[in-house]
């Protein structure tokens, strides 16, 4: 980002208290675009509470949260178009097929006539295509995965929010995840996401943010961060 | 790579949309739409043939309804407060319904599929939030029966069925209004974010129904002068909504047209402003409701209580917060009563409504008192409330029950636990209905029912403690066989569920009774003996039950 450049998006200060715990506390961080930022940390270090707030999802007990440099709301028109969150989706019609699921997204996102085919991509490059028929509720956990994954790329996106995207995904679906998430900041998308897996981070992240007990305890470029983390 | 579109290019397609999710699942809304009929049929059938006799009854009732009897003055005297104290509950019921779930509802995959996208929130949201204001209105109108019935029971609907009908329908009129100006009130409270001003509104709906509730008792016991249930009868909705039963029955409320009207004015309003609000209800509120509505939903197919409370308190939070401490005791002996007692100043909720029960059961006590040969239902109601606020009070006893494995670490046998769980309960309970009870008899005279005040406490936490050490509901209990009232699985569970209350009101309302209808001391003396057996023997019982649960 050069200097007097917009951040996409801008942390500043941002808290979270629950009662007398502090779940997070205050983290500045801000992501331009392109830009790939992963937060690593053991189980309630706060990353998936960061990612929340940086949703728009939760809002911070303390601190601000800007778009484009407007305070950001999770119901505003524009974080629902270009903003894409992974990893919240817990239920899904019983009656609808895979690619049925997609296909509402993409059409709720006004892909009009280029619908089917944008579907038909999302499930060859998740491979889910010989799963397309099937009822999300015969799906593997993987593949469910690999469903809220596709869910994203049907969609208009300028943000990219990942909830640890590689769980229950195998190794070799997770090299899959690491090209993907290259890629889409080839495209010009910006990522954020949480993860606990060190070599993802590495593969794909501009900076890697570390977070233990919701304070932040390294960050930087990810081979010199982790390796002083190591 | 895949070419989705820039966020720029995005177009409105909420109706594209919606049009298909509809197309998607047409055939399945069928197959829900026939289930819906099979199970009406089934629930009309069912009325047909268990209800038949009600029905036939509550026609007989209509159409000769009971003439007055020798209170009927005293309920006419108190209906003001009383009927205002049901409109205020109903209304009180749909501000907890807001706290959950609310008018404005979506389904848990539309929350999690349709809500971050750019689908118009409006056309989303807003007929679902008609769909339960009509949902409302038809279970208000409803529940505006339950006040008719007790007027027309207590000889206030008048001599012919004319006069009956006229009540009935004014009653579900009121109760129909009354619902739909609390849908609005609930989406108001939905689309606000959960700040101080919905805690603020839930206090003083509270307060107002303690208020309403004292009044209501007061007039009672003490004949407030007729001028106090005018100045009910307009302090505002409740008010209005219990003009128009009020005047059916022959009280005095001469505007209960203008009443009604500005009832009507205001739920109109209130419903027309509801369904603007319900676009500003926030995603994240609805993923919130949509959540508790599949958990809450789940638990109740199981039929277990527990866990629909469980999962109520999942999604709202609702649990107590560490506000103070209790200093442990050295004792061992103490160990439970310390648990016990910390748990409840931990959850001043609990022991509010335990207080506010236990003040309701000394209230009705004292109206069986004063008007002994109708003393049944009011003491019925009397020990129902007084064995709730019991059972609020033994929560650590439902959750060692629960969970046996909890209380491994205590230096006390599992079976024992019931006995050391009484103390805190007991306790609680004298001070809330023994102190009450003392003043009252201190006022009135009747000092001779103490000994009896004093015995049924146990009792109440004995029926407590026999059911928060029943267990789990076991998958064993759904078997039986077919007999001529229904399959006995039903009545298997209905008595899982009821042993308790059962074996501590139904033998306390017989010793009660007849302690109330009698005038000498003797009897007060003897069947607090009796309620004092009674109160071990549940004790014994409870044991049993957590022997039984240890050995699972």
């Amino acid at each position: 980002m050069t200097a007097g450049e917009q951040p996409l998006l801008a942390l500043t200060a941002v808290s979270r208290s629950y009662g007398a715990l502090q779940a997070l506390k205050p983290v500045s961080l801000t992501l331009a675009a392109g830009q790939c930022v992963a937060l690593l940390g053991v189980n309630g270090s706060g990353k998936s509470t960061l990612l929340r707030i940086a949703a728009g999802r939760d809002t911070p007990t303390s601190g601000r949260v800007s778009y484009l440099g407007r305070p950001l709301r999770e119901d505003a028109l524009v974080a629902r178009t270009e903003i894409a969150v992974a990893g919240d989706v817990s239920s899904t019609y019983p009656d609808l097929t895979v690619q049925e699921h997609l296909l509402l997204v993409a059409v709720a996102h006004g892909a009009g006539q280029s619908a089917p085919g944008t579907v038909d991509d999302a499930l060859a490059e998740c491979r889910l295509s010989d799963h397309a028929a099937a009822l999300p509720g015969a799906l593997s956990s993987g593949q469910r995965q690999a469903m809220q994954l596709a869910a994203v790329l049907v969609r208009p996106r300028r943000l990219l929010i990942l909830d640890e995207p590689e769980q229950r995904l195998d190794p070799g679906a997770r090299r899959w995840l690491a090209g993907l998430l290259v890629r889409e900041k080839d495209r010009g998308v910006t990522v954020l996401l949480a993860t606990h897996h060190a070599e993802l981070a590495e593969a794909v992240a501009d900076k890697v943010i570390v977070l233990l007990d919701g304070d932040v305890i390294g960050h930087g470029p990810p081979a010199e961060t982790l390796g002083g983390i190591r | 790579m895949i070419a989705a579109q820039a966020p720029s290019d995005i177009t409105d397609s909420t109706q594209e949309t919606l049009g298909l999710l509809r197309a998607l699942r047409r055939r399945p809304a069928r197959q829900r739409a026939s289930n819906l009929a099979f199970w009406l049929y089934l629930a009309g059938l069912a009325i047909f043939s268990y209800g038949g006799w009600l029905v036939a009854a509550i026609v007989r009732a209509l159409r000769h309804p009971p003439p007055p009897a020798a209170d009927t003055p005293e309920v006419l005297h108190v209906a003001p407060a009383g009927l205002c104290v049901l409109a205020i509950l109903l209304l009180a019921a749909q501000l907890w319904d807001a706290r959950w779930r609310g008018p404005v509802t979506v389904t848990p995959p539309t929350a999690d599929w349709l809500l971050d996208t750019p689908v118009d929130r409006g056309r989303l949201l807003r007929p679902r939030y008609r769909a339960s204001a009509v949902i409302a209105a038809a279970s208000g109108a409803v529940a505006g029966l339950v006040p008719a019935a007790l007027l027309l029971a207590a000889g206030l609907g008048g001599t012919s069925l004319r006069h009956a009908l006229a009540l009935a329908g004014t009653a579900m009129l009121s109760a129909a209004l009354l619902a739909g100006l609390g849908t609005g009130i609930a989406a108001w409270a939905q689309a606000r974010p959960p700040a101080a001003s919905l805690r603020a509104v839930r206090s003083a709906v509270a307060v107002l129904i303690a208020a309403l509730t004292a009044v209501a008792v007061l007039s009672a016991a003490l004949r407030l002068p007729p001028a106090a249930g005018t100045v009910l009868l307009w302090s505002g909705p409740w008010g209005w909504a219990a003009q128009g039963p009020l005047a059916m029955s022959g009280g005095s409320a001469p505007l209960w047209p203008a009443g009604t009207a500005m009832l009507a004015v205001a739920a109109v309003a209130a419903v027309l402003a509801g369904g603007h609000l319900a676009v500003r209800v926030p995603a994240a509120t609805l993923r919130r409701s949509a959540r508790a509505v599949g958990h809450m939903s789940a638990a109740m197919l199981n039929l277990d209580a527990r866990r629909v409370t469980t999962a109520y308190r999942d999604v709202t939070g609702a649990y107590g917060r560490a506000r103070c401490a209790v200093r442990p005791p050295l004792r061992r002996q103490l160990i439970l009563p310390w648990r016990d007692l910390t748990a409840l100043v931990r959850a001043p909720s609990r022991l509010a409504w335990s207080a506010l029960l236990a003040l309701a059961a000394t209230g009705l006590g004292a109206l069986a008192v004063r008007s002994p040969h109708a003393a049944v239902l009011t003491l019925t109601a009397a020990l129902v409330f007084g064995y709730l606020a019991a059972a609020g009070l033994a929560e650590g006893a439902r959750l060692d029950g629960d969970d046996p494995a909890r209380a491994a670490q205590l230096p006390f046998r599992f079976q024992t636990l019931p006995w050391w769980h009484a103390v805190v309960p007991c306790l609680a309970l004298a001070l809330l209905i023994g102190g009450p009870a003392t003043a009252l008899a201190a006022l009135t005279g009747h000092t001779r029912l103490l000994p009896l005040v004093a015995a049924t406490i146990p009792v109440l936490v004995g029926g407590a403690l026999v059911n928060s050490f029943r267990g789990q509901l076991e998958g064993e209990m759904f078997e039986g066989f077919d007999t001529p009232l229904g399959h006995s699985s039903g009545i298997t569970i209905l008595l899982w569920y009821v042993t308790g209350p059962l074996l501590a009101v139904g033998p306390m309302l017989i010793l009660w009774d007849r302690a109330v209808n009698s005038s000498k001391a003797a009897p007060a003396i003897f069947v607090a003996v009796l309620a004092a057996g009674l109160a071990f023997w549940l004790g014994h019982i409870a044991q049993g039950r957590a022997r039984r649960l240890r050995s699972a």
